[in-house]
C-alpha cells in the first residue's frame, strides 16, 4: 500500500510546497485530532500557542474546561468557544478529514497586547505570552553583551493520575504549591511561567556557566518531587526538567525548543531528572521526535499495513497458518521497519493503539482463509501491562467471527520478565478462551528454561540464528538440537524460524522441528497474494 | 466544635552543618523559628535530631500541619524527606514544642541537654510512643550512618 503526501495528490498544481508548509504560514492555530481525540499535528501557530509538545496531548489537555465528550463536539459542525489550557480564548471550527479524524481550526478572540501582562490566575505565575516577552527582553540584552541566561522547561511527571484519582480541587491545590517550591527554588531576578496544565518554564538570569543552571534543575528535580500533603492526601509526583542555556543571537523560539528537546531527553531516560541541551543531542533527537510525530499520525492516515508469512506443518507438508507482521510504508520515509519504529511505538504507548489495529486486521483477514487456517500476531510486552489486552483480543475475535482456536498470539521472554504473575493470569485467561500462545524468538534472550515450566505453551519458534548459525555446525546446531528435543518432551510444537535454504530445512526436519518459516518456505505477502500463494 | 487534629510523622537528611558552633547555631535557630512559626499556628510537636537526621511530629489541624510541612519541604536544611505516618488523631501527644538530641554521641548528647531542657524536651513523655520508638531507631542508625 502506498500513501501520497497531500499535496499534489489530485494532479492539480506543480511543485507545490508540502502541506505542513501551508499549515505552518497560517496565522493562526490549526491541529489534527484521531478519532479519540489525540493530537496527530499541529501547525507552528498551534505549537506557539500550546507548546512544542502538543502533538500526543488529548484534546482535554488543550481546552480543559469543557465537559463536552470529543466526539461530540467535533461533529458539532459550528463554531465552538474554546478556553485553552492557557486561558486563552478562542472560536473554533471542526471539519473531519477524508483520511480520518478531525481537523480543528482556531481564531484567538481577543487580542493579545494585554496577554503580556495577564497572570495565571491558579498560580499567579505569568503566562505564555509574559513568557515570550521576558524571553524576548533578555535575549536582546543578552545579543548587547548582557548577562547569561538558561531556561529550564519543566514537565509534572503523574500529575494526570493525581488529578484523575483525587479530583481538580487536589490537583489544583497541588499546582499551587508546585509553584510556590518553584519561586522558592529561584532567585528574585528569576521568573517562573506556567505555559500549560502541569508545565512550567523557568527563565534563569545571571549563569555564570553550565554549573549555575545545573545547580538549579537539581534544585528544582528535588524540591518539586518531595513528598505533598494536600488536604490530608500524601501525594508524590515528580519533575523532569530540559534545561537550555541561551547563546547570543539566539531567538526565544530556538532557545525554547532546545529546552523541550533537553526535557524530552530527560523524560526518556527516566523521568524525575533533568538533562543540559547539547549540539548534536539536537539531530538524533529531532529525528526521533519527528519519527514519533510521524508515527502517531501513521494510525489515522492509514500507513499502515499487515503481511503475511506462511509457516509449514513438516509432517503434511502444508500451509498451516500465516504470521501476520506489521509493515510501515510513509511517503516521504518510504518504509521503516518495525526494528526501528516498533521500540519508540513501545516506550511513547503508541503501541497499544497499533498493536489493536494489528488484531483486529489480522483476525478479519484471516477469516478470508481456507482450511482453518490459523494467524500469528506478536504481542508486545508493553501490551501485557494494559488493562485491556484481553478485551480487545475477544473484540477482535467476535467483531471478525475467527475461533479463537485459529489465533496464536506470539510473546517473546520481555513480556515475563516484570510482573510475572499477573502476565501467567493473562495468558491462562487467553489460553482458556481456546487461543493458541507461543515463544517467539527463543534462545536470543534470557532463555531461561523456567519460563517453559511456568506456563504450557503451544509452540515454541527457536530464533533465526540458531538455524543459520547451525550450517557451521558445532555449538548452534547443538542448541538447536537441544530446544527441539526440549519441546518434544514438553509437549510443545517448535517452529524453526528464518530458514533460507534448502540444507537448513534438511537439518531442521532431522532435528525434530515441526514447523518451519523463512524465506525458502514462503516470504511474508500482502495478504491479496495468500490465494495465488495457496493455490501454487 | 474546634477542627480535627491530624499528627504528621516524618524524617529527612540533616544537611546543616556538622562542624562544632555551626551546627549549635543552625539548631539554636531552627528550634526558635519552629516555636515562632508554629505555636502561633496551633502546631505542636517534637523535633528530635542528631548529626545524621532531624525526626519530627508535628500535631494540629490539618491546614496548619500541611502548611508547616510544606514549609519543611522547602527547606534546604532538609533533604530526603520521608513522611511516616499522616493520620488524624483523638488528642495530642505534644502539647508544647520540644526538641531533643538523640544519638549515642556522648559529646552531642551533653552539648545539646541544654537545648533538650530549655525546649522543654521531655524524653519519658516521648517513651509510649510508638513513633518515637521507630524514630529513635532511625535516628540512631543514621548518625552511626553519618559518623
Amino acid at each position: 500500500m502506498s500513501v501520497h503526501p497531500l499535496p499534489n495528490s489530485d494532479g492539480r498544481g506543480r511543485a507545490a510546497p508540502g502541506s505542513d508548509a501551508v499549515l505552518d504560514a497560517l496565522p493562526h492555530p490549526v491541529v489534527g485530532f484521531d478519532w479519540d481525540g489525540e493530537v496527530i499535528f499541529a501547525n507552528a501557530s498551534a505549537r506557539d500557542c500550546f507548546g512544542e509538545r502538543i502533538v500526543g496531548s488529548d484534546f482535554a489537555d488543550l481546552f480543559p474546561n469543557g465537559s463536552d465528550p470529543f466526539k461530540q463536539l467535533a461533529a458539532a459542525g459550528r463554531v465552538l468557544g474554546l478556553v485553552s489550557n492557557a486561558q486563552t480564548r478562542f472560536r473554533g471550527l471542526f471539519g473531519a478529514m477524508a483520511a480520518g479524524g478531525f481537523v480543528l481550526s482556531l481564531i484567538a478572540e481577543e487580542a493579545d497586547a494585554a496577554a503580556g501582562a495577564e497572570a495565571d490566575e491558579l498560580t499567579g505565575m505569568m503566562k505564555r505570552g509574559g513568557l515570550a516577552l521576558r524571553l524576548d527582553a533578555a535575549l536582546a540584552d543578552l545579543a548587547g553583551g548582557g548577562a547569561r541566561l538558561a531556561v529550564h522547561c519543566i514537565d509534572l511527571d503523574r500529575f494526570k493520575t493525581v488529578n484523575d484519582t483525587l479530583g481538580h480541587g487536589v490537583g489544583d491545590g497541588l499546582l499551587k504549591k508546585v509553584a510556590d517550591r518553584m519561586r522558592a527554588a529561584c532567585r528574585k531576578e528569576d521568573c517562573v511561567a506556567r505555559i500549560g496544565g502541569d508545565e512550567f518554564v523557568v527563565i534563569q538570569a545571571g549563569v555564570g556557566d553550565r554549573t549555575d543552571a545545573e545547580r538549579l534543575a537539581a534544585r528544582l528535580v528535588d524540591l518539586i518531587g518531595r513528598t505533598y500533603v494536600l488536604s490530608g492526601h500524601t501525594v508524590n509526583i515528580g519533575a523532569s526538567v530540559g534545561v537550555a542555556l541561551a547563546e547570543p543571537g539566539q531567538g526565544t523560539r530556538d532557545l525554547l525548543r532546545n529546552g523541550d528537546l533537553a526535557l524530552y531527553e530527560a523524560k526518556r531516560a527516566g523521568r524525575g531528572r533533568f538533562r543540559v541541551f547539547e549540539d548534536g543531542m539536537d539531530a538524533a533527537l529531532r529525528d526521533r521526535r519527528e519519527l514519533e510525530i510521524d508515527l502517531r499520525r501513521a494510525l489515522a492516515l492509514k500507513q499502515f499495513s499487515l503481511h503475511y508469512q506462511p509457516f509449514i506443518d513438516l509432517q503434511t507438508e502444508r500451509t498451516i497458518g500465516f504470521e501476520a507482521l506489521i509493515r510501515w510504508d510513509h511517503p516521504v520515509r518510504g518504509r521503516v521497519t518495525p526494528a526501528d519504529f516498533i521500540p519508540l511505538a513501545e516506550e511513547t504507548g503508541l503501541i497499544s493503539k497499533i498493536g489493536e489495529w494489528v488484531l483486529r486486521t489480522a483476525c478479519a483477514t484471516a477469516t478470508t482463509w481456507p482450511d482453518e487456517m490459523s494467524v500469528a500476531v506478536n504481542v508486545s510486552p508493553v501490551q501485557f501491562k494494559s488493562d485491556n489486552l484481553i478485551e480487545t483480543i475477544v473484540s477482535a475475535l467476535a467483531h471478525s467471527g475467527l475461533p479463537a482456536h485459529r489465533l496464536e498470539i506470539e510473546i517473546t521472554e520481555g513480556a515475563l520478565l516484570e510482573d510475572t504473575s499477573n502476565v501467567l493470569k493473562t495468558l491462562h485467561a487467553l489460553r482458556d478462551l481456546g487461543i493458541r500462545i507461543s515463544m517467539d524468538d527463543f534462545g536470543t534472550g534470557y532463555s531461561s528454561l523456567s519460563y517453559l515450566q511456568k506456563f504450557p505453551f503451544n509452540k515454541i519458534k527457536i530464533d533465526r540464528s540458531f538455524v543459520q548459525g547451525a550450517d557451521e555446525g558445532g555449538d548452534n546446531e547443538a542448541i538447536l538440537k537441544a530446544i527441539a528435543g526440549l519441546g518434544l518432551s514438553l509437549g510443545m510444537a517448535i517452529t524453526a524460524e528464518g530458514v533460507e535454504t534448502p540444507e537448513q530445512l534438511a537439518r531442521i526436519r532431522g532435528e525434530q522441528c515441526t514447523h518451519v518459516q523463512g524465506y525458502f518456505t514462503g516470504r511474508p505477502m500482502p495478504a491479496d497474494g495468500i490465494a495465488t500463494f495457496l493455490q501454487a | 466544635m474546634p477542627a480535627p487534629l491530624y499528627q504528621l510523622v516524618y524524617y529527612s537528611r540533616n544537611a546543616v552543618s556538622r562542624d562544632g558552633a555551626g551546627f549549635e547555631a543552625e539548631v539554636a535557630s531552627i528550634l526558635a523559628a519552629s516555636r515562632r512559626n508554629n505555636e502561633a499556628a496551633g502546631v505542636t510537636g517534637t523535633l528530635l535530631f542528631n548529626a545524621g537526621v532531624f525526626a519530627q511530629v508535628l500535631e494540629g489541624p490539618l491546614d496548619a500541619v500541611e502548611a508547616t510541612f510544606e514549609r519543611i519541604q522547602q527547606d534546604d536544611r532538609h533533604g530526603d524527606v520521608s513522611l511516616l505516618a499522616l493520620e488524624p488523631i483523638a488528642q495530642r501527644s505534644f502539647s508544647g514544642w520540644a526538641m531533643g538530641f538523640v544519638g549515642r554521641s556522648a559529646e552531642n548528647t551533653a552539648r545539646f541537654a541544654e537545648v533538650g531542657l530549655s525546649s522543654g524536651f521531655d524524653p519519658a513523655a516521648l517513651g509510649g510512643q510508638k513513633v518515637h520508638a521507630i524514630l529513635r531507631d532511625l535516628t540512631v542508625e543514621e548518625e552511626a550512618a553519618a559518623a
